[in-house]
């Protein structure tokens, strides 16, 4: 027995570890340079957010909403303000509903870039990172106009949004998508995705099947790359989004190059629709006046949505308070990174950190 | 919706109607909680994934749960209804059924201490394993204890 | 030959006893003062270059340029606390970086800065001597890892000992293909032999293989497996901080230094050029290979442990092997 486990080493990749994205932890055991077991930990940043859910106003929640997933806030509370109105029984008015897709879409560019510079970090190509972050301050610049907030822009509210586009917003963002499509197809593709030491770590490493897809019930960008073409934007549509014309971007591989190829190319559908929506944004009021404490009789609410990470969901239950009495949030990740247990299984340390990086989970989502 | 009428045509004794106000949603009622894995390996046919596992706690008689299932193919969400007993909180657990629903059940334990019979590693999923309490039940309250806990009691 | 001139300055006024003190003690000093600024440069030359690359400044508050900028983080870590786990092994612990520095030192000592004569001390077989403190570094490395008492640090040293014996035989393959053309192991001898022809021309294949594996045996990036930092945080020199950190990155650098003007001797002619001086192609050459080498780092991401050795032993070992059986044989017909 014990010369059988001789050569296995236990070690703990994270919780604090630069690859994890957050603060993640896989407890690992490796036979010299192969995973043989893992046990993810997660839980480190759990903030009780059903709980406070329940012990504040409705209008009270959308910052926490928007900092669930930290990576795509908008999309979030995109979500939420929807769950509530939806029980609340109001039409939010369509230029408002324009904006919201609008800026749902550049939430997803500004996630997805934030994937790519992301991915080139963990394979060590720090320049793939820093140029990530380039073109992704150019559209944090423009919600920071829209909005006043970066990363958590507090833009939705419920009944629709909290101000209008400001003037010349949609010619600066043209100019920016330009930018952004011409890099992510020329500069990008000679550092990641036609470079060979790139394709080397990335094609054939983590293979999701389509029976792991079922098990854990993983979502997104994630089974698109495995030849599920399963889009909620398509499939049950929302917003704006049956009004715009855009493909469903899917691989066959379901490797990493696959789930990179596969946010690549939903960068450039995101442009796609940016565009469509900028030229049909219809004219009017962006919001319906919606009091800032009110009650909603009993009703089970149920809302999903197709954020970056897959499809995120809100059952909210109320009992007719000010308060929901419960509110269940579906974050992606949480379903995602169950897949590790079967991933990392026989591939080597450095392609841990490839997998988990093409996985694109965020912690503050999976911890909720 | 043709899938969830022929769940509810097999055991039409078991499974009522709830009427829905969501888009694409059916809502069906367990009236008996033994019979959940027939159910579920009923629906199984159906629906791919369990989308999500919402319990409601109703004190001081029921934990509501709610199982949602969806599936890749097809838009329509069908949510099982079960009320299990306040003082007794468990049930069959269907993770050995559909695997999406291990950690669900792993959260569901953590939060209000419902017990997933059958469940092959029933542990906390969020919070640490001496946490004191279960926070999402409605009596939960923020004690000195919770107040003060450190977690330095851990081991390692 | 910095160490005659001044052993013949000294001499002509006191005692030969005293003068080899004396000039011993010069060419130390000066040695040192190499060494350590070595370092300092090209980490600004590193800095910058990667600032340029990756769209932002690079050091620019600390003096001229952000030059003192390495001068000041050198005053940082040689100001920083000892801080290391509990549990090491001291002696090991503490003997890898001085060695590892002391080598680099070794190498700065031996090697000809450009010219026949500009070389601290005159060793025959300087290029072998050169291998040496190159080759001796996998024991280094799996000493450091085993060391630390730390399991990133173990894996960190395992890889790098891997890596690093890999490719030093392709390393020391080349070496001797280019020993056997110029008919030298000296280095100056054979940047002379290629005043017509520069040994690239002849040998193009092996000066890839060369730059491949000095990359991967100095464990500079694109090849910097064992010490990755989103894996192992810093691999074998995980538990090192303060100046015993810092030691690491004055081999780091002369060891690309020292690559940088292997390359530039073995394979470009070494000063041979028109018109300009000696040195200054010397320079000019050395100059643009660095730079090259360095900016690989920026451009490529990490290839995985095994795949590197795959391509070392499948690859780079059979094609500098007979790389040198066709210069052997084209030497002895």
């Amino acid at each position: 027995m014990e010369n059988k486990n001789r050569n296995k080493i236990t070690i703990n990749i994270g919780p604090v570890h630069p690859s994890t994205h957050g603060v993640l932890k896989f407890v690992v055991e490796i036979d010299q340079d192969t995973i043989k077991k893992v046990e993810p930990e997660i839980g480190f940043v759990h903030r009780g957010v059903e709980k406070m859910a329940e012990m504040k106003y409705f209008n009270s929640f959308m910052p926490i909403a928007d900092k669930l997933d930290y990576i795509s806030a908008l999309n979030w509370e995109v979500l939420y303000a929807t769950t509530v109105e939806n029980a609340l029984g109001i039409t939010v008015p369509p230029r408002a509903i324009y904006i919201r897709t609008l800026m749902c879409e550049m939430q997803r560019m500004m996630s997805h870039l934030l994937f790519l510079a992301h991915m080139g970090e963990d394979l060590g190509n720090t320049t793939l990172f820093m140029w990530g972050f380039r073109e992704r301050e150019l559209l944090m610049d423009l919600t920071e106009e829209v909005s006043g907030g970066r990363l958590a822009p507090m833009y939705v509210s419920i009944g629709g949004l909290y101000y209008d586009l400001p003037e010349g917003f949609s010619e600066r963002l043209l100019s920016t998508l330009n930018i952004i499509e011409s890099k992510v197809k020329n500069e990008y593709k000679a550092l990641s995705y036609e470079n060979g030491l790139f394709k080397m770590r990335m094609v054939g490493v983590g293979v999701i099947s389509k029976e792991q897809i079922v098990k854990y019930g993983i979502t997104g960008p994630n089974i698109r790359a495995s030849g599920v073409k399963r889009d909620i934007r398509k499939d049950d549509p929302y917003l704006a989004y049956d009004k715009v014309d855009f493909d469903v971007m899917t691989e066959t591989a379901g490797d990493c190059y696959a789930r990179f190829m596969v946010r690549v190319n939903e960068i450039l559908e995101s442009i796609k629709i940016i565009r469509q929506i900028i030229k049909d944004i219809p004219s009017g009021e962006v919001k319906v006046k919606v009091p800032w404490i009110f009650k909603i009789p009993p009703k089970y609410t149920f809302v999903r949505q197709e954020t970056p990470r897959g499809e995120a969901a809100m059952y909210m239950v109320t009992n007719g308070d000010q308060k929901p009495y419960r509110l269940k949030i579906r974050a992606p990740s949480f379903y995602t990174i169950q897949a590790v247990k079967e991933l990392f299984v026989g591939s080597k340390v450095a392609d841990l950190v490839a997998i988990l990086g093409s996985l694109d989970p965020v912690p503050g989502e999976i911890d909720r | 919706m043709e899938s969830s009428d022929t769940i509810k045509g097999r055991f039409p004794t078991l499974l009522s109607d709830v009427v829905s106000t969501n888009r694409n949603e059916t809502i069906i009622l367990l009236s008996d909680k033994t019979k959940l894995k027939t159910i579920v390996s009923e629906i199984k046919n159906h629906f791919d994934i369990l989308f999500m596992l919402m319990v409601v706690d109703r004190p001081p008689k029921v934990f509501e749960m709610n199982y949602i299932f969806t599936s890749y193919s097809k838009n329509d969400i069908l949510t099982l209804r079960v009320d299990i007993e306040h003082d007794d909180p468990s049930v069959d657990s269907i993770s050995n059924l559909l695997g999406s629903a291990d950690w669900e059940e792993r959260e569901a334990y953590d939060m209000f201490g419902i017990d997933f019979k059958g469940h092959k590693d029933l542990r906390r999923v969020l919070l640490p394993e001496d946490w004191p309490g279960r926070p999402l039940r409605k009596d939960f309250e923020v004690t000195d204890e919770v107040r003060n806990w450190t977690g330095l009691d851990l081991k390692f | 030959m910095i160490y005659d001139f001044f052993y013949d300055f000294l001499a002509a006024h006191f005692s030969p006893l005293l003068s080899t003190i004396g000039s011993w003690l010069i060419v130390f000093i000066i040695g040192g003062l190499i060494t350590l600024n070595v370092p300092i440069f090209l980490g600004w030359v590193d800095r910058k270059l990667s600032g340029r690359i990756q769209a932002r400044y690079g050091p620019v508050y600390t003096g001229p340029f952000g030059l003192l900028q390495n001068v000041a983080d050198v005053i940082k870590l040689m100001g920083k606390r000892f801080l290391t786990n509990q549990v090491i092994d001291p002696l090991i612990y503490n003997i890898v970086p001085i060695a590892i520095a002391l080598l680099g030192f070794f190498m700065v000592f031996i090697i000809p800065w450009g010219n026949a004569n500009l070389v601290l001390l005159y060793v025959p077989f300087n290029l072998l001597f050169i291998y040496i403190a190159l080759a001796v570094s996998p024991l280094l490395v799996l000493l450091a890892g085993w060391g630390e008492n730390n399991k990133y640090a173990m894996l960190g040293g395992f890889r790098g000992a891997a890596q690093i014996t890999t490719y030093e035989l392709s390393l020391l393959i080349v070496f001797i293909s280019v020993a056997l053309l110029s008919g030298s192991y000296d280095i100056t001898t054979i940047a002379a032999a290629q005043s017509s022809v520069w040994y690239v021309l002849y040998l193009p294949i092996t000066l890839v293989v060369f730059g491949i594996s000095s990359l991967a045996v100095i464990e500079r990036g694109p090849f910097d497996i064992p010490e990755a930092t989103q894996e192992l945080q810093a691999g074998w020199k995980i538990e090192y901080s303060g100046i015993r950190y810092g030691l690491f990155f004055i081999a780091e650098y002369v060891r690309l230094l020292v690559i940088s003007m292997l390359i530039v001797y073995l394979f470009f002619g070494g000063g041979n050029g028109l018109f300009l001086p000696n040195y200054l192609w010397f320079w000019i050459k050395t100059s643009i290979v660095t730079i090259f080498m360095m900016s690989l780092r920026w451009v490529f991401n990490r290839p995985r442990i095994d795949q590197l050795i795959n391509i070392g032993f499948n690859w780079l070992l059979p094609l500098a092997v007979v790389n040198l059986l066709i210069v052997g044989a084209v030497m002895f017909f």
